[in-house]
């Protein structure tokens, strides 16, 4: 095509900002950015161990903007869902939120997400992947439409146990008797949720494009005297870690991004049996989840803590200290635990009737040094992190 | 009879076309229950037998039989010199406008004055390599499709892949040279493969034309050589069931209608009865609900799904459903004469068998051109047969009908399909015919147009299509009708394909009926105490 105007193109070239981004590049002395879903996204602004600390004590802000959010309406639209994804929908009352797995025809997981039911003939949901064609392919002959709302709405995740507190003096009104996963229109044009990916108090706010930077004003102005602090994407994990959330490409692969054979795993692998309801009618893989069922798991995610305290990502996990049973998928030293704590995907029987005498390989580089250290691995069963302010409502002023 | 558990029947069967009653009688044959639902007041789908007006009895769609499996005459003892079914075997006669007509019979084309073809020996060597390549994939015809993903290992699939070794070294045993020319054409379309045979003419023209009769192809199009071999899968010539081509559903019915099966026709089902992922019966429009163990459908894929619900299958196998690609493009017109004729340079044994109107491959791509932007060629590719000349009980009064199978008339034809485009259609074929049957149009007293939407209608063919769905290489054995779903069995547990989506696909064949039935067995559906 040729372009007569002379004018670049409209179509960006390279990442391109979120909504929230004039604000974010001024907090960032880091100027370390990574790339979400095309956007600009911080992997911290000042430092990780700030950032994180401001979640577990204070409250911190994280740019949720490059989620991918759709809008499911119509007279099918409850079908749809519940055809889509592996829980109940019905038995989520209008205004919950719920978190959710969805299967290929094998079983195998496509994406997690939250779905927001707003009523019987409309559902939102969030997730990290594309998922645009999927869920065209899965509302095919059924009265629903699928919009993409992933570049119209932004989204804020105000975590920490201030959160509330900053909510409230921003002139929110009713935000304590949010119970967590509640979520409503607390302003018109303002989505509130009681939701994160923290496991601590938290929230997130979700607002048209254009009154982004309002929103933000408005949260950064009453949140100063509660401690208010940007975040990046580290902060983040090493607090997902703890509240034990599984991340898509990191503790399990989209079967749909996947090309190798028996790269997907099923939610029951992955420890979320109670994600799955097989009474509910059919959905998308159940005849293969039941036969994986009856055969049992082939793997197993499991919690874990490791010895020392050397974070032990992608380590390859030994049974007796010599055959291979599975590898760490996501490792950190979890600093309020004191743990060095972690997911691990291990090989059926490991991890579901065998759960001893694992070991892990971890190589440590001391002044130009190597050396290779063979540490323990127990298998949790407990929460690593779990607060009651998490859950408390109303929310405690902190 | 075996114990129904509780249900009403053992197996209903959506559809009596042959396909669900060739199902059907192998059921019944193996002490099974069965009851065969029709839509229709008239058997046999596509296989049907109908009276136009009084005294006039016609093969209202499908005319001809070529290619019914050898295996499935046998074994429902329908074959030749068996029971009431009886054949008659026509020879092929492909037009010319120079009244040099090319008559093919038994392999072997001559000039209807008598003179030999140029092509004869290049032609019947074709023509013999032809089918034997058909009647070595017709093995694969009565086995079901090998599933592609690693299917756990037991009896059947040790069978069914004992039967694919047994295909391998029958290819092995075709010799090096056969072999290597096996693998050299298989893939090619019949355009090249034909011309680079013969010249082109009518005789080129026969072959082309059978090539693509009832797909949406050309002879160019890539895969049309296969559609070829298919169709001489059994090598023989056409012929005319006497009684026309409901006869073959009545003798299906008549041979086991005293013990097991039971056919009710004009019934509309509502939808498929399902509980707990596994279907219980149907429910009639009227309300009625019929239990079973199994149901069987017929009917195209799509409808097949509808009807039990589209949320009861999975994400992938509704889209790959409706990528299925069943648009039809052939059409049948049937004109009743109030009296027989003569065509110049034909012996009435000639004229009574199966007329060409193709008269070079060039002209079969040339017609198929119109059909790609929605529009009928002025020259259309006519398959023309008049069975009262070979079976006089068919009609009375001195009355005649001719048969035609107008190819590369589009299902979502430009103009649409209303009165006025159905009557340029029957025009089309008397001025064509006039051609070669100089007085035809005289002769018209009625006439009877089925457009592929009406084929649709009257069938329930997705698209109006001859073969529900195109044979072509995308959707044949394990991806026929669509990947994930080529074993018959269809989702929920007791569901099964058993129509011409189903492999090993269409023509008057029945051994998809056949297989899915057998599958149905294999698969254990009877097995469990429910």
């Amino acid at each position: 095509m040729i372009n007569n105007n002379k004018k670049p193109f409209s179509v960006p070239i390279g990442l391109i900002p979120t909504p929230f981004f004039e604000r974010l590049t001024k907090l960032s002395p880091a100027k370390s950015w990574t790339n979400w879903s095309g956007y600009l996204s911080p992997n911290y602004l000042d430092t990780v161990e700030l950032e994180y600390f401001a979640i577990r004590n204070q409250a911190s802000i994280f740019d949720i903007s490059p989620m991918h959010k759709y809008r499911i309406k119509g007279p099918d639209t409850l079908n749809v869902i519940n055809r889509l994804i592996t829980r109940d929908i019905r038995k989520i009352r209008n205004g919950r939120v719920t978190y959710a797995m969805w299967c290929d025809e094998d079983g195998m997981i496509v994406d997690d997400g939250t779905l927001f039911r707003v009523n019987d003939q409309e559902v939102l949901l969030c997730c990290q992947e594309s998922q645009y064609s999927w869920l065209i392919d899965a509302s095919l002959e059924n009265d629903v439409v699928i919009l993409d709302e992933s570049r119209i709405i932004a989204a804020l995740s105000l975590q920490g146990p201030t959160s509330f507190s900053i909510l409230k003096d921003a002139g929110f009104l009713n935000v304590e008797s949010l119970k967590p996963y509640d979520f409503t229109e607390i302003e018109p044009g303002i989505f509130l949720s009681r939701t994160g990916f923290t496991g601590d108090l938290g929230y997130e706010i979700w607002i048209k494009n254009e009154e982004a930077l309002i929103l933000w004003d408005r949260l950064w102005a009453a949140g100063k005297k509660w401690g208010i602090r940007a975040i990046g994407f580290e902060a983040l994990n090493i607090a997902r870690i703890e509240a034990g959330f599984v991340a898509v490409g990191v503790d399990f692969q989209s079967t749909h991004k996947s090309m190798r054979l028996n790269r997907g795993r099923t939610p029951i692998e992955m420890g979320y049996r109670r994600l799955v309801d097989f009474n509910k009618g059919h959905f998308n893989g159940r005849r293969e989840l039941l036969k994986r069922e009856k055969m049992g798991p082939k793997y197993s995610l499991v919690k874990i803590d490791i010895g020392g305290f050397k974070p032990a990502s992608d380590s390859m996990i030994y049974h007796k200290k010599k055959r291979e049973v599975g590898y760490v998928t996501s490792g950190v030293w979890s600093p309020t635990t004191k743990r060095n704590i972690g997911f691990a995907e291990l090989k059926s029987p490991f991890g579901i009737t065998k759960f001893d005498d694992l070991w892990t390989e971890i190589y440590v580089k001391t002044e130009g040094k190597w050396k290779r250290h063979m540490v323990p691995v127990s298998i949790i069963t407990n929460p690593f992190f779990k607060s009651s302010r998490a859950i408390a409502t109303p929310p405690g002023i902190f | 009879m075996t114990n129904t558990n509780n249900h009403d029947f053992d197996v209903i069967i959506i559809g009596a076309g042959h396909n669900g009653l060739c199902a059907g009688a192998t059921l019944a044959r193996k002490g099974k229950k069965i009851l065969v639902l029709e839509r229709s007041k008239v058997l046999g789908g596509m296989a049907r037998t109908e009276e136009l007006i009084p005294g006039v009895r016609i093969s209202r769609i499908a005319h001809l039989i070529y290619n019914l499996n050898e295996q499935v005459a046998k074994e429902l003892e329908i074959g030749a010199g068996q029971g009431s079914f009886q054949l008659k075997k026509i020879p092929t006669v492909s037009l010319a406008l120079n009244k040099k007509h090319v008559i093919i019979e038994n392999g072997v084309p001559s000039f209807s004055n008598g003179e030999k073809h140029p092509d004869s020996e290049s032609y019947a060597l074709l023509y013999q390599k032809l089918s034997r390549y058909g009647k070595l994939l017709s093995k694969l015809a009565t086995i079901s499709p090998p599933m592609a993903n690693g299917a756990s290992f037991n009896l059947n699939s040790l069978k069914e892949l004992f039967k694919l070794a047994k295909l391998g070294i029958n290819l092995k045993f075709l010799g090096t040279k056969d072999l290597r020319e096996f693998l050299r054409i298989i893939f090619s379309n019949s355009y090249d493969v034909i011309l680079d045979e013969i010249q082109d003419g009518p005789l080129a023209g026969a072959l082309a034309a059978d090539a693509v009769r009832g797909s949406w192809s050309g002879p160019r199009s890539p895969g049309s050589l296969f559609s070829l071999i298919y169709r001489l899968s059994n090598g023989q010539d056409a012929a005319i069931p006497v009684n026309g081509m409901g006869s073959l559903a009545e003798t299906l019915i008549n041979l086991v209608e005293h013990k097991n099966m039971e056919v009710r026709t004009g019934i509309e089902i509502h939808r498929v009865l399902i509980v707990n992922d596994a279907v219980a019966g149907v429910i009639l429009r009227d309300g009625t609900t019929i239990t079973a163990r199994s149901v069987l459908s017929c009917i195209g894929v799509k409808k097949s799904m509808l009807l039990a619900g589209v949320n009861h299958f999975d994400i992938e196998t509704v889209k790959r459903v409706n990528n299925i690609r069943s648009r039809g493009s052939t059409a049948k017109v049937n004109l009743v004469l109030k009296e027989p004729f003569k065509i110049d340079g034909l012996t009435d044994k000639q004229a009574a068998g199966r007329l060409l109107v193709a008269p070079s491959v060039e002209a079969v791509e040339a017609a198929f051109n119109s059909l790609k932007y929605g529009n009928v060629s002025p020259n259309p590719i006519i398959e023309v047969v008049i069975p009262s000349f070979t079976d006089k009980t068919l009609c009375s009064n001195g009355n005649h009908v001719l048969s035609a199978i107008m190819q590369f008339v589009p299902y979502d034809l430009r103009a649409g399909w209303g009165k006025e485009e159905r009557d340029k259609l029957s025009q089309l074929l008397i001025d064509t015919m006039e051609k070669y049957i100089p007085g035809l149009k005289s002769l018209v007293i009625h006439t009877d147009v089925l457009s592929p939407h009406d084929i649709e209608q009257i069938t329930g063919a997705p698209g109006g299509h001859w073969h529900h769905q195109e044979i072509s290489f995308d959707q044949l054995l394990t991806t026929r009708p669509a990947v994930g779903i080529s074993k018959y069995s269809f989702g929920i547990k007791g569901y099964y394909l058993c129509g011409s989506s189903a492999h090993p696909g269409g023509d008057v064949m029945g051994a998809a009926g056949r297989n899915s039935a057998l599958q149905l067995i294999a698969d254990g559906v009877f097995n469990d105490k429910q």
